[in-house]
C-alpha cells in the first residue's frame, strides 16, 4: 500500500515567500532596463533620437537595434529540422534583438535604456523620439493569405513562411471522392496569452576576463536557455543559465526573448549587471502567445460508420516572427497523431504557417496537441449527429484495439500502449452517462439547458533529445544530492525524483534532495521541461542512477563483507548475503566511504535515451447554460487517464487539474482579441478573462495505468493531457447543452455574450420574423 | 508610476487644506481604482492625499429612519454590519459583490460614487436607494448627483463625507459580472418604498449608472417579475465591446431586473 503522500517538499518554500523568482535576484552595482516597444503594428522606422533620453538624470546608455547588430547578434532560426511541401525551407524574415528599419507587432522592442534605478530608466523611455512611418499591417491569418493583402514582411511573399504537408494526399482524396458520409467542420482555436503569475524578467552580468555572461531568468530548463541563446549568436559554452524558482511555465518560459538578449549586451557594454523586470502590460503584449489556429477538417465514414479517411487544414498565425517552438508544434505534433484513438486509414493535412503583424506564437501548454484534439473529436462527434449513429457507438466502433500496440500511424509514428476503450467504458461508468437524460430534464425545469459531452483522445509527449542524464552524489552522512537538468514550474520534481530513488534503493525519500538546473552542478546533458517529457526522460534517468547506485553498492558491499558480488543481493535499502542474515545497509555503505576525495564511490551518473509515449484519456463533461445570460456553468467533469504507471498520484492529479482548468480557461473565457488596426484589447485582467477556482464544480479524476515500454519507468507524459481532453470534452458538451434550442456550431471562447448570440441568432432562424 | 509626494490627512480639514494648496493633487481613498492608474503612469498627481485614516469619514449608524456610513469605510466593514443587515440587506449583498476580498479589505464606497465608473456596482444603490450624498459643504440628492460617464456633481475639491440611505421596505441587488474584471456588465438595483419603486442600472449604460423609469412605473402599479416582461429595452446608448454587445447588454439588464424582482418577491 503507498504511504500516505505527506505533500510536496517544495511547497513550505513557495506559500512562505521562500521561493526565489527571476526578480528576487540582485547584483551589486547592478543597473536596471527599461524598453521602448511599438505602439504601431506596422511601421518603417524613419529616426530615432535618443539624445533627451541619454541625457535624462541617471541614464547610463540608451541602445537600439544598431547596437545589437554591432554585437553580431543574429536572427534566431525556429527548431525545424525538416523541409515543408515541396521541399520548401522555412522563409525567415530578418528579426534583430531590438526593431532595425521597420517595426513589425505592437511591444515589438525598439530601444532599451540603461539607467541606475528602474524609475529613471522608465522615465527616460519616455523621452526617446521616433518617427515612424505607417505601414499597411495584416492581423488575422486568413486575410493574410488573400490574393493582394499586405505583407506582414516583404521578404515573404502570401505571408506563408512555411506550407507543410503529410500523409497520402492523392489516396485520401480517392477515397473522399467514393465515401458514403463526408463530415466537415471548420473551428477556431483562438490566440491565448501565457499569462504566468511571474512576468518576464531576468537579470546579466557579463565577466569580461572570461568573456562569458551569467545570467539569471525564469526558465523551463538551463540547457535550453543556453541553446536558446546561443541561436541569437552567443556560444553556448559563453553563457551560465541561471534559476531557481519559474512563476509559470506552459511553454512560454522554454526559449530567451529578445529582451534577454538585449539585456545581455547592455551588461557587456556598460561593464554592470543590467536587471530588467517587465510590468504586466509588457507581459501581455509581449510574452509569446498561444494557439492562433483556424482549424478545418474532414471526416469519411462508409454507411456502417467506419472511418475510412481524414483531411485536415490548419492555418497557423504565427505572428511577426516565427519562434523557436512555433513552426515545430504547428507541424510535426499534429502528424504524430493524425488519427487520435481511431483506426483511420489514410490522412492528409496541411499546414499552413502565416506571417501577420501580431505578436509571435509559441508553445503555449498543449503546444498543437488540443488543437488536433479539439478538431478531430469534433469531427467524430459531428459525424456521429449527422449520421444518426449513437455518438458514443461511433468511437467505440472506431477505436484502436488495445492488441494493436505498437501501432503505427498512416504517417508511421508508433503509438506505444493503450486501452481506449476501457478509457471510454470507465468513464462512462464513472460519470453516470445513461442517467444523464433525468439531469437534463431536471435542469430544463429549472430553465436551464443542460448538456452532456465526451472526448476520447491522446497526444504525443516526451522523446524530444537524444538522451537525459541524472547523477547522484552522496554526501557524508549517507544522504544524496540529485542532479539534473530538468526545469520544474509546478511539477512538483522536488518531491517526485527523490521518491523514484528513494524506492529504487530502500531508503526515506527525505534523504535525497534535487538540485535542478543547478549551475554549479555537474554539468549534465539533457533537455528542458517541455512536452510533457520530464518524468519519462529525467525521472527516467534517475531510476537509473539510483540502479548505477546499486549496481556499485553491490561491488563496495561485497568487499565490507567478504563475499563475492554474486553472492549478494539487494533489497529493502540492504546488501545481503544471500540465505543469511548478515547485511548491510545502503547508507552505512555510503557512510563508510564518505570524505575519501572528491568523489564518492557510489556516485552515479545514468543517461537515459525515453522515446515517444502517447498518454490518453476519455473525459465526460456536463454543463448547464443559462439561456437569458448566455452564462456557463460547468457542473461535473470526470476524466479516466492513462498516463503509464502513476509514481505519485496526488502530483498525477495535480497536473491533470491543472490541464483541465487552463483548457476550460480557453473553451470558457480566455481570448487575445487584436483589433483591426493591429492594437491589443486584451492587455490586462481587466479585459483578459482568466478561469477562476470555482470554474468546475465538480471535478473526478482516476488513474487508468497502461505501462509505456519506452522509458524506465513505464510512465507516459501528463503535464498537458488534462488541457488537450478538455478542449474537446467541454465544446461537444456546451454543443449539445445548445442543440435542443437550435444552435449547431460555436467557436470557442463560449463567453456568456456569444452563447446568448448563438441562441438569439437559431431562435430567430426558428421563428420568422413578426410583421 | 511617476514620483508624486504623498501625505496621510488626519483630518477632513487638514485633507482640504492639502488639496487647496496643490492644483495637481488627488485624494486617495481605498486606492482601488487610482492605485493601478498611477502605476499604468497614466495619472500623474503632484500630491496624494490619503484620507483612509481620517476618523470623520469612518462609521455605520442608524439616525432615525435612515443609514449613515461614512465615506471611508470599507466595503468589507459593510458588507459584515449586522445594522446593514438588517436595515437594508440588499446593500449588504451589493458591496459584498464588489471585486474580490483584496478589493472589498481596502475599497470603500465614497471612493467608489466619486470616481463613478459607468460599470461599478455601488452607484446603483445610492441612486435606486435615492440616497444623500454628503460632501464636506453639503448634501446632494442621488438624482443630482450622477451626471455620466466619470462626471459627478462634486466641484473640484469637494470631498464625499458620506451617504443617508433611506430604508426601502424591501429591495435587491443583481448583477452579471464581467466575465475578466468583475465589474458588472449589468447589475440592477430595484428598492421598493411600499408603492415608490425606485430602479437603477449600473455597467450596461455607456453613459453610466441610470434609473430605468418604465421599470419603476411598472413595478409600482403591480409590484410582480411579470410586469416587466412587456418591457423592451432599447440597445440604443448601452456600452458595446469585445464583451458584448448593445443588445446583449439591453437583454442583461431585462434579465437583471426581474431576478432582483424575483428575489424580493420569494423573499431572498
Amino acid at each position: 500500500m503507498a504511504a500516505a503522500f505527506k505533500g510536496r517538499r517544495e511547497d513550505r518554500r513557495l506559500v512562505s515567500g521562500g521561493g526565489r523568482y527571476t526578480a528576487d535576484w540582485n547584483l551589486p552595482g547592478q543597473l536596471h532596463a527599461a524598453f521602448l516597444r511599438s505602439d504601431r503594428p506596422h511601421a518603417r522606422i524613419v529616426a530615432i533620437d535618443a539624445q533627451a533620453a541619454l541625457a535624462a538624470p541617471g541614464v547610463v546608455a540608451v541602445l537600439t537595434g544598431e547596437d545589437t547588430l554591432a554585437e553580431g547578434i543574429r536572427n534566431a532560426p525556429p527548431m525545424l529540422p525538416y523541409p515543408g511541401r515541396g521541399g520548401q525551407p522555412i522563409k525567415l524574415p530578418p528579426r534583430s534583438v531590438l526593431a532595425t528599419g521597420r517595426v513589425s507587432h505592437i511591444g515589438q522592442e525598439v530601444a532599451m535604456v540603461v539607467a541606475t534605478t528602474a524609475l529613471a530608466a522608465a522615465d527616460a523611455v519616455e523621452r526617446i523620439s521616433i518617427e515612424y512611418s505607417d505601414l499597411p499591417a495584416v492581423i488575422d491569418a486568413e486575410a493574410a493569405l488573400a490574393p493582394g493583402a499586405p505583407l506582414a514582411h516583404p521578404e515573404v511573399p502570401g505571408n506563408v513562411c512555411f506550407d507543410f504537408d503529410y500523409g497520402d494526399e492523392a489516396r485520401v482524396k480517392e477515397i473522399f471522392a467514393g465515401a458514403a458520409r463526408i463530415t466537415r467542420v471548420k473551428l477556431d482555436s483562438q490566440r491565448i496569452c501565457g499569462v504566468p503569475m511571474e512576468p518576464k524578467a531576468c537579470l546579466a552580468s557579463y565577466d569580461a576576463q572570461q568573456g562569458v555572461y551569467d545570467f539569471w531568468s525564469s526558465t523551463q530548463g538551463i540547457t535550453m536557455m543556453r541553446g536558446s541563446v546561443a541561436g541569437y549568436g552567443i556560444a553556448p559554452d559563453k553563457v551560465r543559465p541561471r534559476a531557481q524558482d519559474v512563476g509559470g511555465g506552459f511553454g512560454i518560459r522554454s526559449g530567451a526573448y529578445p529582451e534577454y538578449i538585449a539585456v545581455m549586451i547592455a551588461a557587456k557594454k556598460t561593464g554592470r549587471p543590467v536587471k530588467w523586470v517587465g510590468s504586466r502590460s509588457e507581459t501581455f503584449v509581449s510574452d509569446h502567445h498561444g494557439r492562433a489556429i483556424r482549424l478545418s477538417g474532414e471526416l469519411a465514414m462508409d454507411e456502417d460508420g467506419h472511418f475510412l479517411a481524414a483531411r485536415y487544414e490548419w492555418v497557423c498565425n504565427q505572428g511577426a516572427f516565427p519562434s523557436g517552438p512555433g513552426p515545430l508544434i504547428n507541424t510535426v505534433t499534429p502528424k504524430l497523431t493524425p488519427n487520435g484513438v481511431y483506426r483511420i486509414p489514410a490522412v492528409y493535412g496541411r499546414n499552413r504557417l502565416v506571417l501577420t503583424n501580431t505578436t509571435p506564437i509559441t508553445a503555449y501548454r498543449g503546444a498543437g496537441r488540443p488543437d488536433a484534439a479539439y478538431l478531430l473529436e469534433r469531427l467524430v462527434e459531428e459525424a456521429a449527429r449527422e449520421s444518426g449513429i449513437d455518438r458514443v457507438e461511433l468511437r467505440r466502433r472506431n477505436l484502436i484495439p488495445k492488441d494493436a500496440f505498437p501501432y503505427t500511424t498512416p504517417t508511421q509514428s508508433a503509438y506505444d500502449s493503450g486501452d481506449y476503450e476501457a478509457l471510454l467504458d470507465e468513464v462512462l461508468a464513472r460519470s453516470d452517462w445513461e442517467g444523464f437524460e433525468a439531469r437534463r430534464a431536471e435542469a430544463r425545469a429549472r430553465g436551464r439547458l443542460r448538456g452532456i459531452g465526451c472526448a476520447v483522445f491522446l497526444e504525443p509527449a516526451g522523446g524530444a533529445g537524444p538522451k537525459d542524464q541524472a547523477m547522484l552524489k552522496f554526501g557524508s552522512s549517507g544522504e544524496m544530492t540529485l542532479y539534473s537538468v530538468t526545469g520544474p514550474s509546478g511539477q512538483g520534481h522536488e518531491t517526485v525524483f527523490p521518491e523514484v530513488v528513494g524506492r529504487e534503493l530502500g531508503v526515506p525519500p527525505e534523504l535525497i534532495t534535487l538540485r535542478a538546473s543547478d549551475p554549479d552542478g555537474p554539468p549534465l546533458d539533457g533537455f528542458g521541461t517541455v512536452g510533457s517529457r520530464s518524468m519519462g526522460a529525467h525521472g527516467g534517468a534517475a531510476l537509473l542512477a539510483a540502479r548505477e547506485v546499486v549496481r556499485k553498492g553491490l561491488e563496495l558491499a561485497a568487499k565490507e563483507l567478504e563475499v563475492a558480488a554474486q553472492d549478494l543481493e539487494f533489497a529493502g535499502g540492504r546488501f545481503r548475503v544471500k540465505g543469511t542474515d548478515r547485511s548491510l545497509a545502503l547508507v552505512e555503505l555510503a557512510r563508510r566511504h564518505a570524505g575519501k576525495g572528491a568523489v564518492h564511490p557510489l556516485d552515479a551518473t545514468a543517461d537515459n535515451a525515453a522515446g515517444a509515449t502517447f498518454p490518453s484519456g476519455a473525459h465526460v463533461a456536463e454543463v448547464e447554460i443559462d439561456p437569458r445570460t448566455g452564462a456557463v456553468e460547468v457542473a461535473r467533469y470526470t476524466g479516466v487517464d492513462d498516463c503509464g504507471v502513476v509514481v505519485n498520484h496526488t502530483l498525477v492529479e495535480g497536473q491533470v487539474q491543472g490541464g483541465i482548468v487552463q483548457g476550460a480557461g480557453q473553451v470558457l473565457g480566455e481570448h487575445c482579441v487584436f483589433d483591426e488596426g493591429g492594437q491589443l484589447l486584451t492587455g490586462s485582467f481587466m479585459d483578459y478573462a482568466m478561469p477562476h477556482a470555482g470554474l468546475i464544480g465538480e471535478l473526478r479524476l482516476y488513474d487508468h495505468p497502461v505501462p509505456s515500454p519506452r522509458n524506465p519507468l513505464g510512465v507516459k507524459g501528463v503535464g498537458e493531457s488534462g488541457t488537450t481532453g478538455s478542449l474537446p470534452t467541454l465544446m461537444n458538451a456546451i454543443l449539445d447543452a445548445l442543440r435542443p434550442a437550435g444552435v449547431r456550431q460555436l467557436d470557442m471562447p463560449a463567453t456568456p455574450a456569444r452563447v446568448w448570440a448563438a441562441l438569439r441568432a437559431a431562435a430567430g432562424a426558428r421563428q420568422p420574423p413578426r410583421g | 508610476m511617476y514620483p508624486l509626494t504623498y501625505a496621510r490627512a488626519r483630518t477632513l480639514s487638514e485633507a482640504r487644506e492639502l488639496l487647496a494648496k496643490h492644483d495637481e493633487a488627488r485624494l486617495l481613498a481605498g486606492g482601488m481604482t487610482l492605485i493601478p492608474t498611477l502605476k499604468a503612469r497614466l495619472a500623474a498627481p503632484s500630491l496624494l492625499v490619503d484620507i483612509g485614516q481620517v476618523q470623520e469619514l469612518q462609521g455605520i449608524e442608524a439616525k432615525g429612519d435612515r443609514l449613515v456610513i461614512g465615506a471611508g469605510t470599507r466595503y468589507v466593514d459593510i458588507a459584515r454590519s449586522a445594522l446593514v443587515k438588517r436595515m437594508i440587506p440588499a446593500l449588504a449583498y451589493l458591496v459584498s459583490r464588489v471585486g474580490d476580498p483584496q478589493v472589498r479589505n481596502r475599497g470603500t464606497m465614497g471612493g467608489s460614487v466619486a470616481n463613478n465608473d459607468p460599470v461599478a456596482d455601488s452607484p446603483a444603490a445610492v441612486l435606486a436607494l435615492g440616497a444623500t450624498v454628503r460632501t464636506e459643504r453639503r448634501e446632494i440628492a442621488a438624482d443630482e448627483y450622477f451626471k455620466g460617464l466619470f462626471e459627478t456633481a462634486l466641484a473640484p475639491g469637494e470631498i464625499i463625507t458620506g451617504f443617508s440611505f433611506p430604508v426601502p421596505a424591501r429591495a435587491a441587488y443583481w448583477k452579471f459580472a464581467h466575465p475578466a474584471s468583475g465589474y458588472a456588465m449589468a447589475g440592477a438595483f430595484v428598492a421598493d418604498f411600499g408603492g415608490a419603486v425606485r430602479v437603477a442600472v449600473t455597467g450596461a449604460s455607456s453613459s453610466g449608472v441610470y434609473r430605468w423609469k418604465e421599470a419603476e412605473d411598472a413595478l409600482g402599479r403591480r409590484f410582480a417579475p411579470a410586469a416587466l416582461d412587456a418591457l423592451e429595452v432599447s440597445p440604443d446608448g448601452m456600452s458595446s465591446d469585445i464583451h458584448g454587445s448593445a443588445d446583449y447588454r439591453a437583454n442583461l439588464v431585462q434579465v437583471m431586473a426581474r431576478r432582483a424582482v424575483d428575489a424580493i418577491a420569494a423573499g431572498r
